[in-house]
């Protein structure tokens, strides 16, 4: 069995930092959102609440960025200049997801400390990570105090479109959540790629593989979309 | 018109050789494959490699020896080494040798690609790299460049990692927004080309 260091310990504090964040945030935007469905805490005590979490997930974000911006394993998130090359090797990924898996193929990916995204993943990562959250921030940020900001908001096209945009975002990623722990599972096993996010290593069968030299072929190990950026 | 470039790996892992063959081969290269020593030696002795793969735990002759023999008879065949068990002490031995890389598994096929290119390079402009490296030599033994310079590589790198960083998520969004459109594409063109087939077997 090999043992490959795909999560290094900043990622991981920050990962499990920012997971814990997110599913606060989550309930209490929703709690903020629709206090009428729900009736887990108070209107102010959901604002409070939202607000700190948030500035504790900004300034881990940080952590993220700053980590892959001074360390070589920014290739990790590097795009695949050629189109070509990207979408056959995407295509690839999706027939494993679409029926491979279910046959027991061999995963066409491999992660490996600078590569450890899949194409999909690489592609929804990069989206996520630095378009979507990044957005989400400062949508935020603007509606934590909105008359201090009101210039910002309003030359964002005001209040409903600034809150419209956050709630989006809000929603896409609850839906997300789910997705990202379902994809995880699919791991060598299914606790695989939860535990190497505590230890940083994914487990590997030494026998070689048929795409890469010297990797194995079974399925699931490494680059699963579960897996955490 | 030009000759494929013949390329010999030599592991006793079958997968080795066929992933190598798979990636070079489709770059129009010519590879050959050995699962031993001995058999490695034989293909040299008949015929001329551009650039040799050697694995260094194999049964019979280990990787070493292997290079050693090959690098007596034709100095000028880069040799690289590919290994799952890379040991300082061995990537000092292979260096003694004279080989052109010392690289560990796993290997992805751009890692193939690139030290293929690499060993290739090094083989069609020896003297031109010598000169190269001679006059690296004698400016880099000043401190004060070496600092200079080494402090503009990492500065050019980290332009470069940024502006790859920012470029990454437009780039993600135009290949996410594109992907049906490629996807039908391509459902198209193999529909056409199994009706083609079939219609040419009927």
């Amino acid at each position: 069995m090999r043992r490959i260091y795909v999560n290094p310990l900043p990622v991981r504090v920050w990962h499990w930092i920012n997971a814990t964040g997110f599913v606060a945030l989550i309930v209490t935007g929703l709690q903020i959102r629709y206090g009428g469905l729900i009736g887990l805490m108070s209107f102010e005590t959901a604002v409070d609440l939202h607000n700190w979490v948030g500035f504790v997930v900004i300034g881990n974000y940080f952590i993220w960025l700053f980590f892959y911006l001074f360390s070589d394993k920014i290739t990790v998130y590097h795009p695949e200049l050629n189109p070509r090359k990207y979408y056959r090797e995407a295509f690839r990924q999706i027939r494993y997801y679409g029926f491979g898996i279910l046959r027991g193929d061999p995963n066409p990916h491999h992660a490996n400390p600078y590569n450890k995204f899949n194409p999909l993943q690489r592609m929804l990562y990069q989206i996520i990570m630095l378009l979507i959250v990044p957005i989400q921030f400062v949508t935020g940020l603007l509606l934590w105090d909105v008359t201090r900001f009101a210039g910002a908001v309003e030359w964002l096209g005001g209040v409903r479109v600034v809150d419209t945009v956050h709630v989006l975002i809000f929603i896409f990623f609850a839906g997300f959540l789910f997705i990202h722990i379902y994809l995880a599972s699919l791991g060598r096993t299914p606790s695989a790629h939860f535990k190497a996010m505590f230890t940083g290593y994914e487990e590997e069968e030494d026998e070689a593989g048929e795409d890469d030299p010297g990797r194995k072929s079974t399925r699931g190990t490494g680059g699963e979309p579960g897996l955490a950026p | 018109m030009r000759t494929a470039q013949k390329v010999l790996v030599i592991d006793d892992d079958e997968v080795v050789g066929r992933s190598f063959d798979r990636v070079l081969s489709e770059k129009g290269y010519a590879v050959s494959t050995a699962l031993d020593g001995e058999e490695a030696l034989e293909k040299c002795g008949s015929e001329e490699y551009d650039v040799v793969f050697t694995d260094i735990k194999m049964p019979g002759m280990d990787g070493l020896e292997v290079t050693k023999r090959i690098k007596a008879k034709c100095p000028w065949t880069p040799v690289v080494i590919i290994t799952g068990y890379g040991t300082a002490e061995n990537e000092a031995k292979a260096k003694v040798l004279g080989v052109s890389g010392f690289v560990q598994k796993p290997l992805t096929p751009e890692m193939i690609e690139g030290i293929t290119a690499k060993a290739l390079l090094e083989k069609a402009e020896p003297a031109a790299a010598q000169e190269e490296e001679m006059a690296g030599e004698v400016i880099s033994r000043l401190p004060e460049v070496e600092e200079i310079e080494g402090r503009l590589k990492s500065v050019a790198r980290f332009v470069k990692n940024v502006a790859l960083l920012i470029a990454a998520p437009f780039l993600g969004l135009a290949y996410a927004i594109a992907f049906p459109f490629i996807g039908l594409g391509v459902a198209i063109m193999l529909g056409i080309r199994a009706w083609r087939q079939r219609s040419r077997t009927v």
